[in-house]
């Protein structure tokens, strides 16, 4: 997806610092109306301040912010049209529901009526019919995520910022509120900003993912984007997982070129994306972009490995494979059948990697 | 329900407690037997006695005493104690509720420090520290030298020995008691909920009047309690700084068992006074409780 | 209940009490705070090998309702004279073992005989004093003679007072021309207006050290103890101290010996001891009060003498307290009554 011409967020080269500390090192990114985006990273990347300076509770140190085409850079939090899902979810514990939901539309000083009927709504919306009267402590961790989206969507602000909503929810429980974030971001039609450090949650729910390291803005793309052609050995290795293989380039022919892996495997790849004028890069291999069998493979390129170690997870097989040249190789195989191609420690295997399944990010 | 009082008191799921919980209570509740309830006792036993030529107490009934208590005098010198007490009371919230709040806002080393400066006068003498404001206040003291060298008064201020140097007295006396439970219940509060009523569109007043208030509320409530009520007897402050002046009630309760040695009728003094600060603490106990709704 | 009380309250009161029973080098002094020098004490330690436990009280009442509790006992007290003559009253002093004292020839004759002990069975005067009139010369010009002087206008605001109700109303009865003894509904009726008027010009109610407001330049004149006035002079001439010419009283403190003193001897010991002149100087030295010493007077400096706040000069009959019972509380109520109305 293509960011449009009019963007609802727009991030201009910004920068925030902390003492010696760059949190946020010189990002911009654009973000549509109606979009949904992930800011995905681990801890102390950036992009919690990101949020925080969107929300106004932080302000940039360089660059500018632009929300709905108003700068909004050194706004305070409470003149932005911008509401937040905190990750405790800050409800007002002395409040009950109803109150803690109206507490914005209150401070807009929306007529009771309209406040009643707009309440009302959002209740229905997040399934929290009966629970009106109640304290936040008398809720569930599930109810109470209910409770601080349905505060944060009722103003109907601009843009709903996301912190982490879903980390103090159990797996399940997770699983069943992704979706339903989804489906009422759909809803709603609302630019939705949800920071996470979890990445299956970023490529579930995500329309686009921006990638973050170190204060970097590292990748910014649909999920698909991010997981088959990460930029990035940091991004190819945090989304998903990957063989990080040190490549040097023999010989070159055109778009493609022939490569020695560490440890002395030869294989063909693609070198659209091999840094211009250097010698070596690195070969990000998915593990389950190994092809293993038995039986001869065709592929690009094919070689035969031992199996060093295999580990037994119910529909998969994880293996280590050594290949006859001594690269050491992950793969993840998916047991089809118990009985024919069974593979174990010990085995000698046929394996493939395909040219396009194979991706060539710079060397850290 | 939540239930508004002193820090302690808010036990939403109290049980009672089983025979170790009992042997660990022992003491406090052995403490509380010698020291309150067997005490307290007494005076209510007396308060309806009479004394002799020596000032002994005889064990004759009477209700004399409550009749004197309820004397235009006394009550007026109650209804005083009652109105300095909380004139205290609103400075000391007023000045000791944003120090509680700055401090509790501190990151945590500047907030121990801080907090040992709020708690260092306690290692004096409460009687050494009241003899430095009179050396503060006195005619040639340190406050009129600074202004008389300032300019900024001609004539030195009479300030030592009135009203104000009462209050002054006792707003400094009882400043700690407010500041201390505003800090304990404002280190609680989360600072999400203050980001989260900005987020909503709550401006600095908003914030502090909606959440900010509503959740140091115990903090406020004990604090009251901990200043009015003890400000209403305190006599010494009265004595030293006001002059003997203008009588308390703790002067006067004071003055019945050390010089007047009428001990039935400070006793009755005593458990008017006893039984004002268990109004005032349900009053406050109702009134957290209501606004809790 | 009563009783368990009772029981809880004797167990308490028997764990504080049980220290050193059998020891009987030991003396349990009940006194004034200030008033007994801590070389005196070392001194009596020194020389007859008894321990000396000093335990100090700031008002007469205070230490009347610590002895009448009974809860430690105490071989020599200190009480003021009017307060001397209700425990002679109610059987709760030692007589004297004159046989066992020695030097109570010291004691001058005006102090011999006084209306609280009039054979002196039971008392030793330890110091006296008056209370009278300071006035910062420098600060007052106009003469200053007695009570109707002090209460002017012109000095309102600027006069300390002993925060002591008996005291303030027999000033007013001393200037209506009444006994100041005879505390009765009527005089005290005839008081209040004067004491009313006399109330609102008043800056300061201070017993305990009413000198200092004067050193501090906070107040100009004073109706304080004679021992203070004398102290001040110390300090500066300009602090002069006079007996009203509306009449003055002089207290005496006396050394006595409770009924249930556990150890009488080294207790007569301790007011021979005191009677010694070379004793009695070093207690003037430190407390410049009125030395009924007269060995111990001849002993003192010139300058000692010539202390007006110490041996005030008068012409005057200097009456004594007595025993005035419940009639304080009417003086109480009064004092009360008038502090709460100037206050208003």
């Amino acid at each position: 997806m293509i960011a449009p011409a009019q963007p609802m967020i727009d991030i201009r080269s910004v920068t925030k610092r902390f003492g010696d500390f760059t949190a946020v090192n010189d990002v911009s990114l654009a973000i549509g109306p109606a979009e949904f985006i992930t800011l995905l990273g681990p801890s102390g990347c950036g992009k919690t301040t990101l949020l925080r300076m969107l929300s106004g509770f932080e302000h940039p140190d360089q660059g500018d912010i632009r929300i709905d085409g108003a700068d909004v850079t050194h706004l305070a939090p409470y003149r932005r049209n911008v509401n937040q899902v905190f990750q405790s979810y800050a409800l007002f514990p002395h409040l009950s529901v109803w109150d803690n939901i109206a507490f914005g539309l209150r401070m807009q000083k929306v007529p009771a009526e309209e406040q009643r009927r707009r309440i009302e709504e959002v209740i229905d919306l997040v399934a929290l019919r009966g629970f009106e009267k109640r304290k936040p402590t008398q809720l569930s961790g599930g109810q109470r995520q209910r409770v601080a989206l349905a505060r944060a969507i009722v103003p109907r602000p601009s843009v709903l910022l996301l912190d982490e909503p879903l980390s103090a929810l159990d797996a399940k429980l997770r699983h069943q509120m992704q979706l339903e974030l989804k489906r009422l971001q759909k809803h709603l039609g609302m630019t939705f900003v949800f920071v996470t450090h979890d990445q299956e949650e970023a490529l579930t729910m995500s329309d686009r993912i921006a990638v973050f390291n170190q204060g970097r803005l590292e990748q910014l793309g649909t999920a698909a984007d991010i997981y088959h052609r990460p930029r990035t050995a940091f991004v190819a290795d945090f989304i998903g997982e990957a063989n990080l293989v040190d490549a040097e380039l023999l010989q070159r022919n055109g778009n493609v070129g022939r490569v020695r892996l560490k440890g002395g495997l030869e294989i063909i790849v693609p070198l659209d994306q091999w840094p211009e004028g250097h010698a070596k890069a690195v070969v990000s291999i998915r593990p389950e972009k190994v092809h293993v069998s038995k039986q001869p493979i065709k592929a690009e390129n094919v070689f035969s490995a031992r199996v060093e170690e295999e580990v037994f997870q119910g529909a998969l097989d994880r293996l280590t494979l050594v290949t006859d040249a001594g690269t050491r190789l992950h793969a993840i195989v998916a047991n089809e059948s118990a009985l024919l191609e069974a593979i174990h420690e010990g085995d000698q295997v046929w394996c493939g990697l395909h040219m396009d399944d194979l991706v060539i990010v710079a060397a850290d | 329900m939540q239930t508004i009082g002193l820090p302690g008191t808010a036990a939403p799921h109290a049980r009672k407690p089983g025979l170790w919980g009992w042997l660990l209570l022992a003491p406090m509740v052995l403490w509380l037997l010698l020291f309150v309830v067997v005490p307290t006792g007494i005076l209510a036993v007396y308060s309806f006695c009479q004394r002799d030529d020596l000032g002994r107490v005889v064990f004759s009934f009477t209700w004399d005493n409550y009749v004197r208590v309820f004397d235009p005098i006394y009550l007026n010198i109650l209804g005083r104690s009652v109105a300095y007490a909380g004139l205290t009371t609103i400075i000391c919230v007023a000045v000791g509720y944003p120090v509680g709040w700055y401090i509790a806002r501190r990151p945590a080393g500047l907030r121990n420090l801080l907090l040992l400066l709020v708690m260092i006068p306690f290692w004096t003498s409460f009687l050494i520290r009241t003899y430095a404001w009179i050396a503060i206040l006195k005619n040639e003291g340190l406050l009129n030298g600074l202004l008389l060298s300032a300019g900024a008064i001609t004539a030195p201020l009479e300030l030592l020995y009135t009203p104000v140097a009462v209050v002054i007295g006792l707003v400094y006396a009882y400043l700690p008691f407010m500041i201390l439970p505003v800090y304990g219940s404002a280190e609680k509060v989360d600072n999400a909920l203050v980001e989260a009523a900005h987020d909503l569109g709550a401006g600095p007043v908003r914030a502090f009047s909606e959440v900010i208030i509503p959740l140091t509320l115990p903090g406020i409530a004990a604090g009251v309690l901990l200043v009015f009520v003890p400000a209403i007897g305190m006599f010494a402050i009265t004595d030293l700084m006001g002059g003997a002046r203008v009588p308390m009630i703790g002067n006067v309760i004071q003055n019945q068992f050390f010089k007047a040695r009428n001990w039935p009728f400070g006793a009755a003094l005593g458990v008017v006074f006893t039984l004002m600060f268990v109004f005032t603490y349900l009053a406050v106990q109702w009134h957290g409780r209501r606004s809790q709704r | 209940m009563k009783k368990s009380c009772c029981l809880i309250l004797a167990g308490v009161l028997a764990l504080a009490g049980c220290k050193s029973k059998e020891d009987a080098k030991v003396l349990n002094l009940f006194a004034w705070s200030e008033y007994i020098p801590q070389t005196v004490l070392d001194g009596f330690t020194a020389e007859t090998g008894i321990k000396v436990n000093y335990e100090t009280f700031s008002s007469g009442e205070e230490m009347l309702a610590k002895l009448l509790a009974g809860g430690v006992g105490y071989d020599i007290i200190q009480p003021p004279d009017y307060i001397a003559e209700v425990l002679i009253k109610e059987g709760e002093l030692l007589p004297l073992d004159t046989a066992k004292l020695s030097g109570l020839d010291n004691i001058l004759p005006e102090f011999r005989g006084m209306p609280h002990d009039p054979q002196d069975a039971y008392t030793v005067p330890y110091m006296t004093g008056s209370v009278g009139i300071v006035v910062n010369t420098e600060r007052v010009t106009t003469p200053v003679k007695g009570f109707k002087d002090l209460f002017k206008p012109e000095h309102s605001g600027r006069i300390v007072v002993v925060d002591d109700g008996r005291e303030l109303v027999v000033a007013a009865l001393y200037t209506l021309g009444l006994g100041i003894n005879d505390i009765t509904p009527e005089n005290i009726a005839a008081a209040r207006p004067l004491l009313a008027s006399w109330f609102p010009m008043i800056k300061l109610f201070d017993s305990d050290s009413p000198k200092t407001a004067l050193l501090n330049g906070d107040v100009d004149l004073g109706y304080v103890w004679g021992g203070e006035a004398a102290i001040l002079w110390d300090e500066d001439k300009k602090f002069q101290y006079i007996l009203p010419e509306e009449g003055a009283h002089i207290f005496v403190d006396v050394v006595a010996i409770p009924a249930k003193a556990p150890h009488p001897d080294a207790a007569h010991a301790f007011i021979s001891y005191l009677l010694r002149p070379e004793v009695s100087k070093l207690i003037s030295d430190e407390f410049p009060y009125t030395n009924p010493n007269g060995a111990a007077r001849k002993l003192l400096t010139e300058d000692q003498l010539a202390n007006p706040g110490s041996y005030p000069k008068t012409e005057l009959a200097l009456d004594t307290f007595r025993h005035i019972g419940e009639s304080g509380a009417l003086i109480d109520e009064l004092v009360t009554d008038l502090k709460n109305t100037s206050g208003q």
